[in-house]
């Protein structure tokens, strides 16, 4: 593990039952992150969606694809980051590809496409046992407070 | 199709502005409603498409599709 939920915490500003990154477990320079979130299964989502065949909702996978593309920003533009910026979802191409289960392992992987100060591109692909259960296509904007 | 055909449907494709309404001096962020996300989108798309990085010093240089068929020709003769 390379970051724990103290360091994630530092960076996100998201927190629980918002926050779906668990650990950073691998980063390559400014173009890679790798992210693990670990269900347990107790989520709150999970009661709802669905009382009879839990699985977890595809939106909320889009939001551990954005986390993990925070953590990915942060490395790369550490200086816009340590200003405690706001950061907003503007576009999100994405594709279901299999569906995740209470108990499941979720890898995130984030890979730059373009980061600049003010906005950043990613493309992410979420994967539970080395299966693509996710891919998006992410556009951010990045606004000093 | 020429370089200028090429980035006017590129941009066309990401502003949702028709083709007919791309003139070369149309300023991106006056005339075409273009905000920061969307520019972010035409640079990236501008370079899969010339296998090229813009450097962010210079994204504020490009306004309009004449400057990015000009900054196109000036990486070729680079």
């Amino acid at each position: 593990m390379l970051w724990d939920r103290k360091k994630i915490k530092s960076i996100l500003p998201q927190r629980e039952p918002f926050l779906f990154i668990d650990q950073v477990i691998e980063i390559e320079g400014v173009e890679k992150v790798v992210a693990v979130t670990q269900l347990s299964g107790d989520e709150s989502f999970f009661k709802g969606h669905f009382p009879h065949k839990p699985v977890m909702p595809g939106v909320l996978l889009i939001e551990a694809m954005a986390q993990a593309s925070i953590i990915l920003y942060s490395i790369a533009k550490p200086k816009v980051v340590s200003t405690n910026p706001d950061y907003y979802l503007g576009k999100v191409k994405s594709e279901f590809l299999a569906p995740v289960y209470p108990g499941d392992k979720i890898v995130v992987e984030s890979n730059a496409v373009k980061i600049l100060d003010n906005a950043a591109i990613t493309d992410v692909v979420a994967k539970v046992n080395d299966k693509i259960v996710a891919k998006a296509n992410l556009v951010f904007s990045i606004q000093k407070k | 199709m020429s370089i200028e055909a090429e980035i006017r449907e590129m941009v066309s494709e990401i502003t949702e502005v028709p083709v007919e309404k791309l003139t070369p001096e149309a300023d991106f962020f006056k005339d075409l409603n273009v905000d920061s996300l969307k520019a972010i989108e035409i640079v990236a798309a501008f370079e899969k498409k010339f296998r090229i990085i813009v450097p962010e010093n210079d994204i504020p240089k490009i306004r309009n599709i004449s400057q990015i068929v000009e900054y196109t020709k000036n990486i070729k003769k680079d």
